[in-house]
Order: C-alpha cells, then sequence, then structure tokens
C-alpha cells in the first residue's frame, strides 16, 4: 500500500479532491453510456444520483482529509501553483463546493424522475460544473481562473435548459448563457488588460506589481490600464455573484431552471464565484492602497453591496412567486455578503472568516430551502407560488417544517446558522468602521423578515381557497435525505458555531498577505 | 414559633384540602382536583411572599443553588419540544403534561423568594458557551428581575389554562408555543450575557408570532406580521449597538465579552445629548425596547396584535412580554449608558405623559372594542411605568417595578374577562352590551373589582404603584424644573383611566338590558373562576402588602440607583473634557456597588493573573492605576 502511494505523484495528492471528483464523473458517465437499461426499468437516477452523491461526498471527505494533514505538509502542494493553488482556503471552499453539488445530487435524484426529466446526462453536468468551481475556487492565475469559470458555467447553462419542452426553461437558458458570456468577457477583457498593465498573468504576480508601482519603486506604470481593468473585474465578478445592477438574469434563470439546479446555482455557482472574488481582490489588488477605502475597491463593493440588499430585498417582497422570491432573497444575500467583502479592508476585523462561515451557512440553509420546496411540489402540482403552499403546514407538517427551519435561518432568526453568519458580517463591518453598512444590513434583515414570514404565514396560518391549486408534497428518500442534512447542518451551525469558526477563521489565515 | 413551623409548612395543604372538600356538591373529582391543586399553588406562592417564611427557609439553605435558574429555563423549553413529539389525539396526556412542567416551574421559580435580596447578583451560574467569542451562559437574577421571573411563571400558566377553554384547535401546537414563550421570557429576564439575553428576546418573538397568527381573530395576519416586523426593526438595531460596543471592549480590554458586567464598565465616546457614539447606541438600544413598551408614536403594533391575539395571548403578551420593554430599558438602557439616559429623561418623560399616558387614555375612551379599549389603556399604564424610570427616583423605579407586575396582574385579568364574553358573545362592541349585571352577577363583580385595580383605587394594588410613581416624579431631580408639571400630568392620567374605565363598566353592566342575545347568558364557569381566582387575590394581597415586594427590591433598586448617579454624574464631568469624551474608556471599578461586578469575566481574568504577577510591587502599581480613577485597564498593552 505504501509502495502504492509512493508510486503517486505528489501533486496528484495536493490535487486529490479535485481529481477523485473528476474522476466519479468520467466513470458515471462512462457507466451510463455503456449500460442498458430494459424498458420499463427505473431510470438513470435511481443509481447516478446515488453515484454523485458519493463522488461528490468522496471529493468533500479528501478536501476534509487534506485539511488535517495540513497543505504545509503536503509536497506537491506547490507543484501546480500557480495555476492551482492548494492551501486551506481552496480546500475549505472545494469542501464547501462539493457539499452544494452533493446536495444537488441528492434533489436532482427526487426531482427528475417525478418531473419526467431523467435523463443520464444530468449528473456528468453537475459534476463537471462542481468541478469547474473547484478549480476556480483554486485558481492563481487568470489562465486557470477563466478555465474553471467557462468549465463551471457551460455545464449550468446546460442544466438550466435541462427541461427542454418548457419555454420558460429555454429562455432561461439563453439569457444566462447570453449573460454568462458577456460577463465572461468582460472578466477576460479585463485579464487581458491587467497582463498589459503589470506583464503578469499570475494573481500573486499580478499583485506584486500593482504592490510595487503603488510604492512608487515602479515608475513606468500605466494606471489607466489597471484601473480599467479592474473596472472590468469587478463588474465580471459582480455578475457572476449577481449583485445589483448586473442581476437582471438571476431571477427568470432560477425560475425558469429545474429546482435542483436553481438550488445549485444559488450555493455553489454563487460560492464559487465569491472564492473568485475574495482571491482576486485579496491577492491581486491587496495592497494597501487599492484596500483602502480612498483610492480603492472598497467603496465601489459598498456602493454594489447597498444597493443589492436594498434592491433585492425590496423587490423579492413583491413577488408572488416563491421560486423568484428566494432568487430575489440569493441576490439579497450576495449583497450581505458583499457586506463582509468591503470590510475586508482592514485585515484584523475578521471579515474573512466571516465571509467563509456566511457562505457555509448560506449554503446549507439555501440548498435546504429549494430542498424543502422541491419537496412541497409533485409533478403537475408543484409549489410555486405562495396560494400553492396555503396549508401545507398541517397536510404535510414535515416538509412545512423543514421549509419553515430553512426560511427562519435566512431570516436570521437565533438558533440557526444564519443568525451567526449575520452576527460575524456585521461585527466585521463594526471592526471595519462601517457602521452605516451595518445598520442598512440589519434594517434590510427586517424587510427580508417580513417576505420570509409571509411563507410561514401561508403554510401555517391560511387554508387553501376551494378549487385552487395546491401543491401535494412528493415522496423521496434523496429530497429527505438531503433536507435532514441540511436541517442538521443548519442547528449544528447555529447552535455550536464555534469549531466552525475556528475552521473559517484557520482557512482565512491561508489568505492573510 | 419553631415548633408550629410545621403547621406552616403544610398550611397550602390543609387550605387545599379543605377547599376542594367543601365544593359544591355537583362537582367532579377532576374539578375538586383541580382546585385543590390551583389553591395548593396559590397558598404556596403567597406564603413564599411572606418575608418570614423567607427568613426561615433562609436558615434551613443558606446557598443558592446554581442551577435554579437553569432548571427554569431548561424545564419549559424542553418540555416544550418534548410536547410536540406527543400524539396529538391525546389531548388529556398533551394538556395534562403541560399543566405538569408549568405547576414545576411556578414550584421551582418560588424557591428564588427563599432567600435575602441583598445587593448584588443571586443564583448566579455561568458557563463558557462560544469561547472564541467570549459568549457565556451567565444567568443571575437580582431583587427587580426576580419579580418579573415570578410574574412569568404566573401568569403563562393562567394563559395557557384559559386558553384551553376556547381553543380547541392544534391544541399540542399551541401548548408548545406556550411553553417555549415561557422558556424565552424566562431566559431573557435571567440573562447577563447580552449575547443569550438577545438569543431569548428574538426567540420569544416566534411563538407569539404563531400565536397570533394561528389561534388569533379575522385580521390576525396582518397583526401577527405588524408585531414581528415592528419588534424585529428595534431588536436588528440594538443587535448593531451591542456588537459596536462588544468591539470597543474588545478594542479596550483586547477580550471579547458580551457580558453584561464587562459591558457596564464601558463609557463609549460622545457628548451628552449630541449625536455620537453614545447617543447612537443609547438610541438603539432604547428604540427596541419602546417599541416593547409600547411607547409613542411605535405603539401601533399593540392595539392589532392584542385584538386579534386569542384570550391567553393577550394575556401574555400585556402581563408579561410589553415589561420586556421596561425591564430591558431599566437594566440595559439606564444601565449601560446612564449619562444619556438621565440627559435625555425629561424630554423622554414628557412623551410617556403626553404620549402614553394621556394620549393612551384618551385613545381608550374613544374605543368600541372593549379589547382595544384595554389594549390602549395598557399604553397609559406602561406610560407610568416609564415615567417612574425616567424620573429614577428609588421611590419611582420601586414603584415602576411594582407597576410591572400590579399592570400585568389587572391587564391579565381584564384581558381573560373580555374574552370571557367574547367567547359568549362572539363581540366585543361595547354598544352590544348593557345590563349584564343582571344576568351575571358574578361576572360583573368581578370585573369591577378588576377595573378598581386598574383604576389605582386605595386598597386594590394598582393604587400603591402608581402613587410612588407620582411621588417620585414629582421629587425628581433628574426631570429638573418640569417634575412637578409631570406629576401634575401623571395625576389627571389617573383621572381620565377612571373616565374611560368606569364609562365602559356603566356602558356593559348597568343600565337596561335591551339586546335580546344578552338575556340568556351564563355566569362565568368554574375554569373561568379559576384562572381568575389568583389575579384577583393578588390584587388585594399586593394591595394590602406591598412592602412584600418593596421591602426586598428596595436594596437593589437602591444600589441601581446610586450606581446610576455615580456614573451620569461622571458622564457630565466627561461632558466638559474633550479628552475625555473622545474616545472609550472603562469605568472605574469603584463606581459599581460591592460585588456588582462579581462574575464579570474581566475581573476573573485579572483574579487569575494576580497570582502570576504576585510581587507587592505590582499589586501597588495596579491599585494605583485603579485610584486614580480614569483608566483601570490601559488599552490593549497593560494585559
Amino acid at each position: 500500500m505504501s509502495s502504492l502511494i509512493a508510486w503517486i505523484p505528489d501533486v496528484f495528492v495536493a490535487l486529490a479532491p479535485l481529481l477523485v471528483v473528476t474522476l466519479g464523473g468520467v466513470l458515471l458517465m462512462l457507466s451510463e453510456v455503456l449500460s442498458k437499461r430494459p424498458a420499463g426499468s427505473s431510470g438513470p437516477s435511481s443509481d447516478l444520483a446515488m453515484g454523485s452523491f458519493l463522488a461528490m461526498g468522496t471529493g468533500a471527505v479528501v478536501a476534509l482529509a487534506l485539511w488535517f494533514v495540513g497543505p504545509e505538509n503536503l509536497a506537491g502542494a506547490e507543484d501546480a501553483a500557480p495555476y492551482l493553488i492548494v492551501d486551506r482556503f481552496s480546500l475549505f471552499f472545494q469542501l464547501l463546493l462539493c457539499l452544494g453539488g452533493a446536495l444537488a445530487a441528492l434533489l436532482a435524484g427526487g426531482y427528475l424522475p417525478e418531473h419526467r426529466l431523467d435523463r443520464g446526462e444530468f449528473y456528468p453536468l453537475l459534476i463537471f460544473g462542481t468541478v469547474g468551481a473547484m478549480i476556480l475556487a483554486a485558481a492563481g492565475d487568470i489562465l486557470s481562473l477563466f478555465l474553471g469559470l467557462e468549465t463551471m458555467s457551460l455545464a449550468v447553462y446546460a442544466m438550466v435548459g435541462f427541461r427542454r419542452g418548457s419555454m420558460r426553461s429555454t429562455e432561461a437558458a439563453v439569457k444566462y448563457f447570453l449573460l454568462g458570456s458577456f460577463a465572461a468577457a468582460l472578466l477576460l477583457y479585463g485579464g487581458a488588460l491587467l497582463y498589459g498593465a503589470t506583464g503578469k498573468t499570475d494573481l500573486v504576480g499580478i499583485g506584486e506589481a500593482v504592490r510595487a508601482a503603488a510604492d512608487g519603486t515602479q515608475t513606468t506604470f500605466s494606471w489607466g490600464l489597471l484601473l480599467v481593468a479592474m473596472a472590468l473585474i469587478l463588474a465580471g465578478l459582480a455578475f457572476k455573484v449577481s449583485a445589483v445592477p448586473f442581476h437582471m438574469w438571476t431571477p427568470d434563470a432560477y425560475e425558469g431552471a429545474p429546482t435542483p439546479v436553481t438550488s445549485y446555482m444559488a450555493v455553489a455557482v454563487k460560492s464559487a464565484a465569491f472564492a473568485m472574488m475574495l482571491r482576486v481582490l485579496l491577492t491581486a489588488f491587496g495592497d494597501p492602497s487599492s484596500m483602502s477605502w480612498g483610492s480603492g475597491w472598497p467603496p465601489v463593493i459598498a456602493f454594489l453591496a447597498v444597493l443589492t440588499m436594498t434592491v433585492a430585498n425590496l423587490v423579492a417582497g413583491q413577488q408572488e412567486s416563491v421560486k423568484r422570491m428566494l432568487a430575489y432573497s440569493s441576490i439579497a444575500h450576495a449583497g450581505y455578503v458583499l457586506v463582509g467583502v468591503v470590510a475586508l479592508m482592514k485585515s484584523d476585523s475578521g471579515a474573512q472568516e466571516a465571509v467563509l462561515f456566511y457562505l457555509l451557512a448560506y449554503t446549507v440553509s439555501t440548498a435546504g430551502a429549494f430542498g424543502a420546496l422541491v419537496l412541497c411540489g409533485s409533478r403537475g402540482r408543484e409549489a410555486v407560488s405562495y396560494e400553492d403552499l396555503s396549508g401545507i403546514g398541517k397536510r404535510h407538517p414535515a416538509a412545512a417544517l423543514a421549509l419553515s427551519l430553512f426560511l427562519l435561518s435566512l431570516t436570521g432568526v437565533p438558533a440557526t446558522a444564519g443568525f451567526f453568519g449575520k452576527l460575524y458580517i456585521v461585527k466585521a463591518s463594526i471592526g471595519a468602521g462601517l457602521h452605516v453598512l451595518a445598520v442598512v444590513l440589519l434594517l434590510n434583515s427586517v424587510v427580508a423578515a417580513y417576505y420570509y414570514l409571509r411563507v410561514l404565514v401561508y403554510m401555517y396560518m391560511r387554508e387553501p381557497a376551494p378549487g385552487a391549486p395546491i401543491a401535494i408534497p412528493m415522496k423521496s428518500g434523496y429530497v429527505s435525505t438531503a433536507l435532514v442534512l441540511s436541517a442538521a447542518l443548519v442547528l449544528l451551525l447555529g447552535i455550536f458555531p464555534s469549531s466552525w469558526l475556528e475552521l473559517a477563521t484557520s482557512a482565512a489565515l491561508a489568505m492573510a498577505p | 414559633m419553631s415548633e408550629l413551623s410545621w403547621l406552616f409548612a403544610l398550611l397550602p395543604a390543609i387550605v387545599a384540602g379543605v377547599v376542594a372538600a367543601y365544593l359544591p356538591r355537583e362537582a367532579q373529582a377532576k374539578h375538586r382536583f383541580a382546585l385543590g391543586a390551583v389553591i395548593f399553588l396559590l397558598v404556596a406562592g403567597i406564603g413564599a411572599l411572606w418575608p418570614e417564611a423567607a427568613a426561615e427557609e433562609a436558615q434551613d439553605k443558606a446557598e443558592e443553588w446554581p442551577y435554579l435558574l437553569d432548571l427554569l429555563v431548561a424545564l419549559p423549553l424542553v418540555g416544550g419540544i418534548f410536547v410536540l413529539f406527543l400524539p396529538r389525539q391525546m389531548l388529556t396526556l398533551v394538556r395534562g403534561f403541560t399543566y405538569a412542567i408549568f405547576a414545576a416551574t411556578f414550584v421551582a421559580s418560588l424557591w428564588l423568594l427563599g432567600i435575602d435580596y441583598a445587593p448584588g447578583w443571586h443564583f448566579v451560574h455561568i458557563t463558557p458557551w462560544i469561547e472564541s467569542f467570549g459568549i457565556r451562559w451567565h444567568v443571575a437574577v437580582d431583587g427587580i428581575s426576580v419579580w418579573l421571573v415570578i410574574l412569568a411563571t404566573f401568569t403563562t400558566p393562567i394563559a395557557a389554562f384559559s386558553s384551553f377553554g376556547s381553543i380547541h384547535k392544534n391544541i399540542k401546537e399551541l401548548c408548545a408555543a406556550y411553553l417555549l414563550l415561557e422558556a424565552a421570557m424566562i431566559g431573557s429576564f435571567v440573562a447577563l450575557d447580552l449575547f443569550v439575553f438577545y438569543l431569548f428576546w428574538e426567540l420569544m418573538l416566534v411563538p407569539m408570532f404563531l400565536m397570533i397568527g394561528v389561534w388569533g381573530g379575522a385580521d390576525r395576519i396582518k397583526a401577527a406580521i405588524k408585531f414581528f416586523v415592528f419588534t424585529m426593526a428595534g431588536s436588528v438595531l440594538m443587535l448593531g449597538a451591542l456588537l459596536y460596543m462588544v468591539w470597543t471592549h474588545h478594542q479596550l480590554t483586547g477580550q471579547w465579552s458580551f457580558d453584561y458586567l464587562d459591558l457596564v464598565q464601558v463609557i463609549l465616546p460622545g457628548q451628552l445629548g449630541s449625536w455620537g457614539a453614545q447617543a447612537a447606541c443609547f438610541w438603539a438600544f432604547s428604540l427596541a425596547f419602546f417599541v416593547k413598551v409600547p411607547m409613542f408614536p411605535v405603539h401601533t403594533w399593540l392595539p392589532d396584535a392584542h385584538t386579534e391575539a386569542p384570550t391567553g395571548g393577550s394575556v401574555v403578551l400585556a402581563a408579561v412580554m410589553l415589561k420586556f420593554g421596561t425591564y430591558g430599558y431599566l437594566r440595559f438602557s439606564m444601565g449601560l449608558f446612564p449619562g444619556q439616559a438621565t440627559t435625555y429623561a425629561p424630554t423622554l418623560a414628557g412623551v410617556a405623559i403626553m404620549g402614553g399616558i394621556l394620549y393612551g387614555a384618551l385613545c381608550a375612551w374613544k374605543q368600541n372594542d372593549v379589547k382595544r379599549l384595554v389594549a390602549y389603556s395598557s399604553v397609559a399604564h406602561l406610560g407610568f411605568v416609564m415615567l417612574g424610570l425616567f424620573g429614577a427616583t428609588v421611590s419611582g423605579i420601586q414603584g415602576g417595578i411594582l407597576q410591572m407586575i400590579n399592570h400585568g396582574i389587572a391587564t391579565g385579568a381584564l384581558f381573560l374577562l373580555v374574552g370571557v364574553i367574547y367567547d359568549r358573545r362572539h363581540t366585543r362592541e361595547v354598544s352590544e352590551f348593557g345590563g349584564l349585571a343582571k344576568v351575571m352577577p358574578v361576572y360583573a363583580a368581578l370585573f369591577v373589582i378588576v377595573t378598581m385595580a386598574s383604576i389605582g383605587v386605595p386598597g386594590t394594588n394598582g393604587f400603591v404603584g402608581e402613587f410612588m410613581i407620582i411621588a417620585g416624579t414629582y421629587v425628581s431631580e433628574r426631570l429638573n424644573q418640569f417634575s412637578s408639571i409631570q406629576a401634575v400630568g401623571a395625576a389627571f392620567g389617573v383621572i381620565l383611566a377612571a373616565v374611560y374605565m368606569l364609562s365602559v363598566v356603566q356602558k356593559m353592566f348597568f343600565g337596561p338590558l335591551t339586546h335580546p342575545k344578552n338575556k340568556r347568558l351564563n355566569d362565568i364557569t368554574v375554569r373561568e373562576g379559576l384562572a381568575l381566582a389568583p389575579l384577583i387575590a393578588l390584587i388585594f394581597i399586593l394591595g394590602w402588602f406591598p412592602r412584600l415586594l418593596l421591602d426586598r427590591m428596595e436594596p437593589a433598586v437602591a444600589a441601581f440607583r446610586t450606581q446610576l448617579v455615580n456614573l451620569s454624574e461622571l458622564a457630565k464631568s466627561d461632558h466638559m473634557q474633550p479628552a475625555r469624551y473622545s474616545a472609550a474608556r472603562l469605568a472605574p471599578a469603584e463606581m459599581f456597588g460591592s460585588g456588582y461586578l462579581d462574575g464579570a469575566p474581566s475581573l476573573e481574568a485579572e483574579k487569575k493573573d494576580e497570582p502570576e504577577s504576585a510581587g507587592a510591587d505590582a499589586q501597588a502599581a495596579a491599585l494605583e492605576v485603579r485610584d486614580d480613577g480614569t483608566v483601570r485597564a490601559a488599552p490593549g498593552g497593560a494585559r
């Protein structure tokens, strides 16, 4: 056994989480292509959902194992640098993304057969999308970053349009594809300009060049080029995290996509985008002058954050579709995270771990909320509007209880994950001296409470109008498993946040300059 | 006396047995048992109030059992979760279990009365929870909060009991909601860690929201959402201010701590009465409490919530939950920001009188819905409580605390009485009634008694509290030259209370019995009488023997007031010196009563450090720093 390990190149060990998931995806794809299903047997979901859950679960376990070994003890950790960086930060995100992917696989395992969408290609797409996201989280170079981004995005475009017969799904896919490509082009162009300004494509090198220019040691430096590059990259990043005013695609794409895909987009794609944002901002633009309020990116992000929170919350309150409400709410949550990103400007504010913890809390709560929404509906009787959910607290108490728990967590009620997420973000922003941002965030969470509570009101306090369409909950072991998993995590993060915060803290330290 | 003490100990059982045995003949065994149990608890509770009994018990067990408060929170919390797993069909089991938990909690809370309430904290229990943030499970009571804990354990069972008479759907969830509500309320009253306080404070909203929304009246959903959003809007700002204080404390000492006893030492930068961190945090905290009280102009959620809530929900809301506003203002706004609280006291007292006492009374006068009338009368009564706190004389604060209890008893009883008539007629319009005294004589008598208590007629509990508040306001030097005018305004509020309460009594109970539906109404049932009996008994007991409460709260109130005066004098002297108000600092420890800060994490850390720096020089140096009275611990470097 030891000889076998010795035979494996060091770099493979360091990149094991990525490789395991990729290998799992390839195997599942091959097995799906080669196997013949007799007519009348159960669809591909029955094997593939569990298979992809296992693949991504193994990825998460391997990432956790590497975490405990410690990236600094891995011989091959530096070998892939600067293209892929193996540190606690990337391991944390790989864990998070695998978790998000695995939850989406479980949701799909129940959703696809129920809605007659059961085609095998979904699962490899999901896995390769996750691989792209993991690459994105680990990327230390503009090239690998773009590679990861496109791998992830292409898979997600296809998944959004997975409901081929539906106009809405197709419309969502086309919209997402067009705007997403536009954002990718902005990022790429920004990267190219950055290369023009600094002569480097790796983030560390760019960071050094910018720092040298800011110190005055490098005199021939094109600040104009850098500024345009920074603006383009920020715009591209804002597209990907769906910050207002770059959010227009989000509600349509989220609403049109099959719900497990929506969950995946809200959770994994957004987290990966934030990983990219943190890495780019802290490494490439992490010098004191770029991080200061007067001369750098913080005011821009702060502006985006205020706009994102406020607009998204106000619009979310107007929605009549729960799924669309959750789409806007995920935009609002991106706004909260952006507040944490602004707080990065002060290194001792604890903003990095706050952002990481928030993303973790947000992942389990949002995946759970979408999952509960999946569980509340069945074919032809989907839970779409508030009215559909009327009285479901009585008809299906377990599903309603689960949805309530996740919505309360998103509201930020104590003893749930979301509360500590908000608490840490607010604490970080106060520590960074951003009192106004903290107050805006807190007031926004009151607005948000209104529309989350509305769901509870419909579920528990209203009876469906006679003859009106109501959602009929489906039965699925996969979806239930996903819900139990996320509910356990929501409560665990909400009651014993200490150890999770330590996890986030040590992941954040890896990024400290 | 000592040889007869066993008789004293058995008194509740004896009285209960006698009453149960002499019930009217038609009563069933279970009625006898229920009545016996209620009487037992009541007599035990009243007995525990008497200081002689307390002194005797204190001899038996002088030490305070540290887990008592944990038990008080845990019993209803665990019970509330457990009740959800009981089978829905077995109503008797669900109700019986709920009663058992309530009774156990109430009996346990009576142990709180068994000690002598010297200034400082009692029944302290501290356990680390989230250490990286310095969040600890720190619970304790003093002579102020202990009464509110008992008010919660006393009124919640009554509310639940009365609900079971009129609510017949989702009983299991109702039981869980009541139990969780009680746990959250007790938790907020005893928490000394502000994080734990905030946790329970928010947790309290969920059961109440469900209670209004699920079991409420026709327009319940709007009322429930209004209640939740109003309260949450106030409390998130409090959370922001809290985090700012914690962060400032961290900057000053290098320690993370959410502990009240640590944060109470922090003096935030800012001048008195001008916009700065101190004033902003004061207003953020106070707004949260003013919403809850509720004070004009953020009171508009209350009439809606009360009108739509089921009777039991209204009782808990009025009797206990509104007290979080007044208690929170006393403990946190006045405790953490003494200077600002003093500066704004005259203005706020004016708001309490004009917007609370007078405007609330005038609004109550014009209501046609009896429940809405009682709700507005709550606004007026809590205006009195707030006035007592703003005046901040010993008698004013004592009267304020007493009035919190009195309002809980009298308004709780009023809501129960309104619930009785609503269950019979399904309307609460005053114009629908008239001459009820002829068909429901007992009901009318009880209503008049409670009305008297609510107005504050001498001999009932309301009189003592209002008198102390008005007297305290009159002599208060904090209210400057306005104090006498304000006392007169408050006294005028008492007259208005008589006007609106007596006019509704007159319209409902006297005059001709015109409405045909009113001619066949039953008088109150045994169940309704059982729910009301303890409240009526307390109206008189507290009216005749207010010293039972006042004697035991006085040391704590006096110590609190001394500390308040000291700290606000310090703040006034700071106000003139830019060097002192421009940066955050720690208040000198001798500003606080001896033993007040015991259990503060910073002091414990110092104790740990002391053996290491055992040198006499080091100790002398530490003392010097303290004596100079400005800086107790130099920022960061000293530790």
